[in-house]
This record gives C-alpha cells, sequence and structure tokens, in this order.
C-alpha cells in the first residue's frame, strides 16, 4: 500500500497574510486541524506529496490545461512577496513525475506537463503547515480551476480512480494532499460571502463512503457558491484516489475576513 | 478571457519580480511592451480599479495587483462594485 497519507485542506491566503483579522476561535480551530493532519502526515513518514492544488494565473495563462503535471527538480514560491510564507526552492520529483506521466498516458488521460512550474498561495500555504521544513519531494497536479472550459467533477473522480492503481503500486511512501475550497468569489463582487450551505452539503458528500455523489456538481454548481470554489475538483479527485475510504472533517470554520469556507479533511485510514 | 493583453501586464507585474520592479519605477514604459488600447493604458497609468474590472481584469489577477498597492480590501470591494 503505497498511499500512506491522505488528506484536503483550504488555503485562502488570508490564513497567512492576515491572519489576525479572523477570531481567534476560528484562527485556532483551523491551526490546530492543520496541525494534527500535519502529525498523522508526519508519522506516516511519506517520502513524496502528490499535491493536487489550483493556481492562480501563476502558470497557467498563455498555456491553459485541464490539469498538469509538476515535473522540475524544484518549485519556486511563494510568488506573492505580500503572503507571509518564506521564499522556498521545494524539491520535486521527477522521475516520479514522468512514471505517473506514463500511466496516464497508458490509461487514456493525456495530462499536460511543466517543467518550470511555480507555485502560489494555492500550494505554499497548504505546504507551510504540513511540510514546514520543506524537507518532502512535492509533485503537483494543477487543476485549471480558472479558465472555460474546465474539467467536469466526473472526469475528476475518474482522474483520481486512474491514479489509483499507480499509488498502489509506487514503491515509494505518498502523502496524497489535495487543496482549495471551499465557498469564495476571491477578488470578485461576491468576495467575503461565503455559502455554507453549500460547503455542509459538500462536505457531508465528501466524508461520505459514496464518492459517486461528488460527480453530481456541476460546473454551475461550484460557481454558484464563489468563483474559488471550482478549486474543489481537486478535493474530487482525491475522492476519486480514496474510493470508499471515508474522510473525516478534521475543522471547518466561515471565516469572513478571510472571504473563505476554510475546511480540513482527513482519512483516518490510509487507503 | 477577455483583454487579454490588459491581463498579461497585471499578471505578469503580480508573478515577476523584475517586471514588477520595473513597473513600480515606470509604469508607461513597462505598458509600452504590451498590445494595450488607449483606455485600457489609461486604466492601468491611473491605476483606474472600477474601469480595469469592468474591462474584464480577473479578481484574481486584479486583488493581487491591489494588494501590491497597499490597496485595502474594503477600497478594492467599493471600486469594483461601483
Amino acid at each position: 500500500m503505497a498511499i500512506v497519507y491522505a488528506c484536503a485542506g483550504s488555503h485562502a491566503p488570508g490564513i497567512r497574510a492576515w491572519t489576525e483579522r479572523a477570531p481567534q476561535a476560528q484562527v485556532d480551530n483551523l491551526f490546530g486541524g492543520y496541525a494534527a493532519v500535519r502529525e498523522g502526515l508526519e508519522a506516516a513518514k511519506p517520502e513524496i506529496v502528490l499535491l493536487l492544488t489550483s493556481e492562480h494565473w501563476a502558470n497557467f495563462f498563455e498555456h491553459v490545461g485541464a490539469f498538469c503535471v509538476g515535473r522540475g527538480a524544484s518549485f519556486e514560491g511563494p510568488i506573492e512577496p505580500w503572503l507571509r510564507v518564506e521564499n522556498a526552492e521545494v524539491k520535486g520529483d521527477p522521475e516520479f513525475a514522468t512514471r505517473l506521466l506514463e500511466h496516464c498516458y497508458a490509461s487514456g488521460f493525456e495530462l499536460s506537463f511543466s517543467h518550470e512550474m511555480k507555485f502560489d498561495h494555492g500550494s505554499m500555504v497548504p505546504l507551510s503547515f504540513l511540510t514546514p521544513d520543506m524537507n518532502v519531494r512535492v509533485v503537483p497536479i494543477m487543476f485549471n480551476t480558472l479558465a472555460t472550459p474546465r474539467a467536469t467533477s466526473a472526469r475528476c473522480l475518474a482522474l483520481g480512480r486512474m491514479l489509483r492503481p499507480f499509488l498502489d503500486a509506487a514503491p515509494e511512501r505518498i502523502a496524497v494532499v489535495a487543496t482549495g475550497g471551499l465557498s469564495h468569489d476571491p477578488g470578485e463582487r461576491n468576495h467575503g460571502i461565503i455559502d455554507t450551505d453549500f460547503d455542509a452539503r459538500f462536505i457531508a458528500d465528501m466524508t461520505s463512503a459514496d464518492p459517486d455523489r461528488l460527480s453530481r456538481y456541476s460546473d454551475a454548481d461550484l460557481l454558484k457558491a464563489g468563483a474559488g470554489t471550482l478549486e474543489l475538483l481537486a478535493w474530487i479527485c482525491l475522492a476519486g484516489i480514496m474510493g470508499e475510504a471515508k474522510a473525516r472533517l478534521v475543522a471547518y470554520e466561515a471565516v469572513v475576513p478571510w472571504a473563505t469556507g476554510m475546511g480540513i479533511v482527513s482519512y483516518d485510514r490510509a487507503a | 478571457m477577455s483583454t487579454y493583453s490588459l491581463n498579461k501586464l497585471l499578471r505578469d507585474v503580480n508573478r515577476d519580480p523584475g517586471i514588477r520592479e520595473r513597473f513600480f519605477k515606470d509604469a508607461a514604459a513597462v505598458a509600452s511592451g504590451y498590445d494595450l488600447t488607449g483606455e485600457e493604458r489609461h486604466a492601468v497609468l491611473e491605476r483606474d480599479v472600477t474601469t480595469l474590472y469592468r474591462m474584464g481584469v480577473h479578481g484574481l489577477i486584479l486583488r493581487p495587483f491591489t494588494i501590491l498597492h497597499q490597496m485595502p480590501e474594503p477600497d478594492y470591494l467599493e471600486a469594483i462594485r461601483k
């Protein structure tokens, strides 16, 4: 069993860049939640973090693919000088990334790949909580959650299911981390409005033992809860990877000063 | 995305430390390297957030761009909601 740990968590930049604007109880709950999953991840001793992540025009712009695997030897981040996360060269694993791509192509999923990916808060925020020493190799799969058209929920679930046998067979100890969401509309007119009903529904589906429920979210369903909510495509992919294993809610807070429904889930059983 | 070049300029300022430094020293010179309409160029040089948003600058480009300009969030939201 090569998947030794799995979790998902939100990455709104406010959790680092303007932490103190949020009520202390919410900060404590979320920082405590991230500390708990960090402990679980460290205890599992992963050699690689497979990071299912989204980005904010750091890489996608001139070229956009539905899913893009980072094949570089390292990833520099964060690109935002205001994030209050220390700059780092996060080590990659080109050899693992290449094997993963070969499995995908042989399975009918032709993912894009990049040799020069940069990390923004979408990757650096979760890493700053989970592997703050940046001492675990990271192989990212970037999801396009910005430009239309985007991959469907069903396709992301299928992507996860397709990845599972590769991860099971890989000799490395792998932690799978999905990041993004939940409800938020960053930089747009509804910035600061959090759809807590949507978040409760999504968390109920994410923590059920029936991942197929997640394939019912249409692009419009996710967009209605805010443009950033599309980032949950990465969580849906994680649910596809984890199959029947049930996720558990670690923490949820609707944090208005960070303009985001912030959630963390983890899997008690690795895979 | 409409207004591709306009988004590209602001995205480059957000993402590239060298372009960012040059932009804050001489925005007009940096802007001249992008295929902008007169109105787009004017809105960038005036940091006219309302107009930039109406022109179609993406929120995840415009908000980071305004954070670099130390624009408080309430002011940003007021500008884009006009």
